[in-house]
């Protein structure tokens, strides 16, 4: 059966840990949107902890792209964590390995 | 011999999943290796993101052909009020463009792919030929 899908965020020290677990699709995408939004308006560095993602389509990609542009212009920047060869795949495919910061651990995707 | 597979789900974002779980019984049936399965629970995804994007009125009609070396799977956009004059009018419809990274994605992992209108539905079809022979 599916994966359980899990989002929930976690801050301090200047940076705010968004952490999703199972797939992402156009189901489960407004909530990454919500949670993201949510994270960058608190100012300070994002991160998106995308370790637990098992599937991820072209509108989960779209809502990263937003969000991104959204940290650019709050100053605070988003950082990916992916360790997942099926899911680093798909960023390559679309080029978005060239956008975004992407960082195999959580640990040096959150370093300041 | 082709075996043909039809699902005919509702507009519903979080049914899109049944479109993979479809997709990912079809080719493992027909003997494709796991990547080539992943390639294709991803695709058939992004066929039924291009038609709609969220919960609406009226149905994707999805077939899932295979031969011994490809699968063909064509989903299609109906809507339920007759009076309608297009799928493309109904709630949940995407506006019909496949966008730009669905195109990638769909251009990387399968042999062909295309949107077309039939019938007056909107139409988004995929092939995907095995990588390997049959032993």
């Amino acid at each position: 059966m599916e994966n359980a899908f899990a989002i929930a965020e976690t801050t301090g020290d200047g940076c705010t840990v968004v952490s999703v677990v199972g797939e992402l699709d156009v189901a489960t995408a407004p909530d990454l949107r919500e949670h993201l939004e949510r994270a960058i308006d608190r100012d300070g560095l994002v991160v998106a902890d995308l370790l637990g993602v098992t599937f991820i389509d072209s509108t989960a990609l779209g809502v990263l792209i937003g969000a991104l542009k959204r940290s650019q212009s709050a100053g605070g920047g988003l950082r990916i964590a992916m360790a997942e060869p099926r899911i680093l795949k798909i960023f390559e495919i679309t080029g978005l390995t060239e956008l975004f910061s992407i960082f195999p651990t959580l640990g040096e995707a959150s370093a300041q | 011999m082709s075996d043909v597979v039809e699902l005919t789900i509702p507009v519903r974002a979080n049914l899109v999943v049944l479109a993979r779980l479809a997709a990912a019984t079809v080719a493992s049936r027909a003997d494709f290796d796991i990547e080539e399965i992943e390639d294709l629970r991803l695709a058939v995804d992004e066929l039924c993101v291009s038609l709609v994007q969220g919960d609406g009125d009226g149905r994707l009609d999805l077939r899932f052909s295979h031969d011994d070396d490809q699968i063909e799977v064509t989903c299609s956009f109906r809507t339920d009020s007759i009076e309608s004059g297009g799928a493309s009018e109904s709630e949940g419809a995407s506006d019909g463009s496949l966008d730009g990274l669905s195109a990638r994605i769909l251009d990387a992992l399968v042999d062909e792919h295309g949107e077309d209108i039939e019938e007056g539905q909107r139409r988004a079809w995929l092939r995907k030929r095995r990588a390997r022979n049959s032993g």
